[in-house]
């Protein structure tokens, strides 16, 4: 049995059954571009009726959007009566095929689940052939509403009695998702809210800092934090009320009393045995040196590889790998900084403790970390010991000889721990009604750190068009434009860098050269990024893009289909890249007023950009 | 709590809730072991500590509530790979409520077929959402394909009979498109303008079309005193696919809109089905100064079955019933059972086959 039914008999079936038109959902582009192709050799044609009507839909699109007058799909589509839809495809064409679908030409369409979102698109049936999708680099189960979005496009109004959302197995395949998502109530949805280094400048541009904080609470993020909160404050109350039986005694706070008794007491009999030698400290940070974590030592840096306790003294040790690849064992206590970057090490159970592909890798990675790297914040316990002086003082407790005894003794420890959940719930509320405006304050001090916000949280000249760019890695990009990279720039190497810093896929592939002007300008770009890395997460800067856009620019007279044979990218993907530039250049025109020659530039390269399959569609 | 404890905490839990909470905070989760994966929880938790302290707390306090369930969470956190579809395939037929035979393929495909054309009559969801929308904003929760454009554009024709400025967003430049195509068709390509960020058509035109992200730089461009679209005449903003709310990278943009939509302005907000939309509707009526009125249903208009369909061709009803049975995932047809049951021996890697 093969893993998957074939899609030439995937449609037979669907046909046979009546179910057509469909809408194919699979699992990845090139799945579909391979289904498309296997139906290249069948021979079962459609009626020349319906070839007919396919080319007349198909000719009336091809007048509006020309680029895809020559699309290699068209044959089959217009001979078997099936098309193919993912982000791979121009926008034109993906209009094309959602057209011929409206009018009722094709029998069925594979796609990706890209098209679930929001595509006016709908058949008689739909098939799904994967319960997880490929989010952020990563294959996350359906949602529940997923798969009622991917599902719901059967069955069109007026078109259809009923509608099919059929499931047939691919590898990988978890029924219960699809079963669950079919039959479950959708989950509820979740604030995504993030501050922005745009948003904090825009709101202090229009509001005073002391309005700013019932901005915030009108966010639907506050509105779910508060639902938190009240269910913690409904806790709270109710631990209020437990702890009713446990009010004054003898002494007021009985329970801190007599937990410092109780503690003394114990310290005293257990004083005199071994006891770590260790500090705080090195005690907080052994936490978190774990395998791959980046270590800063007194004069270099190393990886640890794992983490253990010596034989006799059971003080904590690390196997650290450094610079050019040594591997020491050494006390933690030599670590000086714990960063917050890990490295992906792949451990192994015997020395040394890690595959050497991942030594090798890590070795590499370790020398190519930015100079500055952002410290974790580390909370180092304190009072683990009550001082001795207390300790000599048990004799001044009243405990031993107090008539509530007994009854603290009893009580304590359930007493406590309530005492406790109150004091993690106080803490937590109040975390709940302050962290938007935590956020808000940090973004603030970095902006008034690079000057864009005046000591007094007023724009400086600079935040004032600094807040005009409101798109990812705004940050790198002022900065740039405040260091003046871009002078002098040609429009094409100006478009190219903001394409590198645009484009967030690493999908690899094959790519033109870039110019060695642009070399150079990318390299003083990447540095910039990684300095401001503890303030930004730097993009990816992909040479090979920028040279996508840099060839697109700079030779006006390239053709679409020539700048797709330079490269092994799809053209969607080309088009999404040209487009999200246009973005990003068009945000550089609105600095016009500050930065005439920039914005000039930026407009150049709008102009020269949206040509033949650019300018099709707005 | 400290860091310790937090650590602590985290260390107590099952790897199914430590899964959970990495969601959407930690890449490729799912290839870390439960140390690596606490380790890289505590990283992530100082970005917002609070905010993963609580989240922490809420999916350990579901699951005190719900001990019943954990099991069934539980066997489907499993791969199909790992587990025995033999046994679950046995312990499922002890389940009650099988007393009608299953359904026959021939009764599940039976009225498949194009319904008699009718004249166009308005659901009452959707004259209701139209009524609601002249006292306050709305929201309209209703499965895909429901209808909810007609919502927008009559609302719409009727704000633009009051001389008013409507703007209509979308997540997605290609669904802007084809609203613009389509809008263009109903009240006429003078009146339909369409926004991006380098270009304008028709930018003086009463229905606007643009994405989210345009209407809040142009939010954004008002508050801070630079009038730019005729923001004071706008009297509807519709947002629709509003469940973009919960995407990861955009959504802020989606708050920020409702937060600094103008007051005269009635939002409308068009989605698919969502878990919640009671929260969102009582979120709007908090923070706008008119009611927020919510529409909902979950129920489709047009009725929806499941099937399965095996690689060698064989079709069959995927639940025993004809329709979808909801609330009751378990009530696998048998012969799918058994079909994916064999899919799952046969395509077992190699050295795992039983
Ligand atoms: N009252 C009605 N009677 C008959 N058909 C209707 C009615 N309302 C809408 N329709 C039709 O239903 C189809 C789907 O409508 P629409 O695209 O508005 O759905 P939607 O709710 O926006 O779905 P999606 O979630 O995909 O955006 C359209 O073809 C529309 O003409
Ligand atoms: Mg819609």
């Amino acid at each position: 049995m093969p893993p998957s039914i074939h899609p030439v008999d995937l449609i037979i079936a669907l046909r046979q059954k009546h179910l057509t038109p469909a809408i194919v959902f699979l699992t990845s582009r090139r799945a579909c571009d391979e289904a498309m192709e296997s139906f290249e050799h069948t021979q079962s044609f459609l009626p020349p009726a319906r070839q007919e009507m396919i080319g007349k839909v198909l000719r009336a699109v091809i007048d509006q959007y020309p680029s895809i007058a020559e699309h290699p799909l068209i044959p089959t589509v217009q001979r078997i009566g099936v098309a193919a839809h993912h982000a791979g495809h121009l926008p034109s064409w993906k209009i094309a095929v959602e057209e011929l679908m409206r009018n009722g030409c094709l029998d069925a369409v594979f796609a990706t689940t890209t098209l679930a979102a929001g595509v006016d698109f709908p058949a008689r049936t739909v098939v799904i052939t994967q319960s997880s999708i490929r989010k952020a680099r990563d294959f996350t189960d359906l949602t529940i509403g997923e798969v009622q979005q991917i599902a719901g496009r059967a069955g069109r109004r007026g078109k259809d009695l009923v509608g099919f959302a059929i499931v047939t197995p691919s590898p990988y395949i978890d029924l219960t998702v699809l079963t669950k998502g079919l039959t479950g109530h959708p989950e509820a949805i979740n604030s995504q809210f993030v501050i922005s280094y745009p948003m904090v400048l825009n709101l202090l541009k229009a509001h005073p800092l002391d309005q700013i904080q019932p901005i915030l609470a009108k966010s639907f993020a506050q509105f779910q934090l508060n639902q938190r909160a009240e269910v913690l404050e409904r806790k709270l109350d109710e631990l209020h009320r437990q702890l009713e039986p446990y009010g004054p005694r003898v002494c007021t706070d009985w329970i801190s009393q007599w937990q410092l008794f109780d503690h003394v007491r114990r310290q005293r009999t257990h004083r005199t045995p071994v006891r770590r030698n260790e500090p705080p400290e090195v005690a907080a940070r052994f936490h978190f040196l774990t395998p791959g974590r980046v270590a800063g030592l007194s004069k270099s840096r190393g990886v640890v590889l794992r983490q253990y306790r010596s034989k006799g003294q059971k003080s904590p040790m690390v196997t650290l790998l450094r610079h050019g690849g040594a591997i020491t064992e050494c006390p933690a206590a030599i670590v000086t900084e714990v960063f917050d970057h890990m490295l992906d090490c792949a451990e192994a159970p015997v020395y040394p403790w890690c595959t050497p592909e991942s030594i090798e890798s890590m070795l590499r990675d370790l020398e190519e970390l930015p100079p500055r790297l952002p410290v974790l914040p580390i909370l180092v316990p304190k009072d683990e010991l009550i001082p001795d002086s207390i300790v000599q003082t048990l004799g001044d407790f009243s405990c031993p000889t107090c008539p509530s005894r007994s009854a603290c003794q009893k009580d304590h420890a359930h007493a406590s721990k309530l005492r406790q959940e109150q004091h993690r719930h106080t803490k937590a509320i109040q975390a709940l009604r302050t962290s938007l405006w935590h956020r808000f304050q940090e973004k603030i001090d970095a902006l008034q750190r690079f000057g864009y916000l005046s000591p007094t949280a007023h724009l400086t000249d600079t935040g004032e068009w600094a807040r005009l760019i409101r798109i990812d890695h705004s940050l790198l990009i002022t900065e740039l434009v405040r260091a003046d990279a871009f002078t002098g720039a040609s429009p094409a190497l100006l478009a190219a860098v903001m394409s590198s810093i645009a484009h967030d896929d690493d999908r690899p592939g094959a790519f033109p050269r870039i110019s060695t002007g642009l070399a150079s300008l990318l390299a003083q770009v990447r540095k910039l990024a990684e300095s401001l890395s503890p303030y930004e997460d730097p993009p990816l800067l992909r040479a090979d893009i920028a040279a996508i856009t840099e060839q697109w620019i700079g030779d006006p007279t390239l053709t679409w289909i020539g700048l797709c044979k330079k490269t092994t990218m799809a053209e969607g993907d080309i088009y999404r890249l040209l487009a999200r530039t246009l973005e990003f250049l068009s945000q550089l025109h609105t600095l016009r007023d500050t930065h005439p020659a920039l914005a000039d530039c930026a407009s150049q390269a709008i102009a020269i950009l949206r040509r033949g399959v650019l300018e099709e569609l707005p | 709590m400290t860091t310790d404890e937090l650590e602590r905490l985290l260390a107590q839990q099952p790897l199914g809730v430590l899964h959970r909470l990495a969601r959407g905070r930690v890449h490729r989760h799912f290839r870390a072991g439960k140390r690596r994966l606490i380790e890289l929880l505590l990283r992530h938790s100082a970005e917002n500590r609070a905010g993963f302290e609580s989240d922490l707390l809420a999916l350990i306090s579901e699951r005190e509530a719900r001990p019943a369930i954990q099991p069934v969470r539980h066997q489907r956190s499993e791969r199909p790979k790992t587990s025995q579809p033999g046994h679950r395939l046995h312990s499922a037929q002890h389940e009650p409520d099988h007393h009608e035979p299953a359904a026959s393929l021939a009764a599940w495909l039976e009225g498949i077929g194009v319904p008699l054309p009718q004249p166009f009559v308005p659901d009452p969801w959707q004259e209701d959402a139209l009524a609601k929308l002249q006292s306050g904003d709305v929201i309209v929760s209703v499965p895909t394909g429901s209808g909810k454009t007609y919502v927008a554009v009559e609302a719409a024709r009727r704000a633009m009979d009051e001389n008013r400025t409507v703007i209509y967003t979308s997540p997605l430049k290609a669904l802007s498109n084809t609203k613009y195509t389509e809008f263009c068709r109903i009240f006429g390509a003078d009146r339909v303008g369409i926004l991006t960020g380098d270009r304008r058509d028709n930018g003086q035109a009463p229905l606007l079309i643009m994405t989210t992200e345009i209407l809040r730089n142009l939010l954004y461009d008002a508050a801070g005193g630079e009038i730019d679209v005729r923001l004071d005449t706008l009297g509807l903003v519709i947002l629709d696919e509003s469940q973009y709310l919960a995407d990861p990278e955009r959504g802020v943009v989606w708050e920020e809109t409702i937060i600094f939509c103008p007051t005269q302005a009635r939002l409308l907000l068009l989605s698919a089905s969502i878990g919640n939309p009671h929260d969102i509707a009582d979120w709007l009526t908090s923070i706008r100064s008119t009611p927020c009125h919510l529409i909902k249903h979950s129920k489709r208009t047009v009725p929806l079955r499941a099937g399965y369909l095996h690689p060698d061709g064989k079709l069959t009803p995927l639940f025993r019933t004809i329709g979808i049975p909801y609330g009751h995932p378990v009530h696998l047809h048998p012969e799918a059972k058994r079909l994916f049951a064999r899919y799952e021996d046969e395509t077992m890697p190699s050295g795992r086959r039983r």
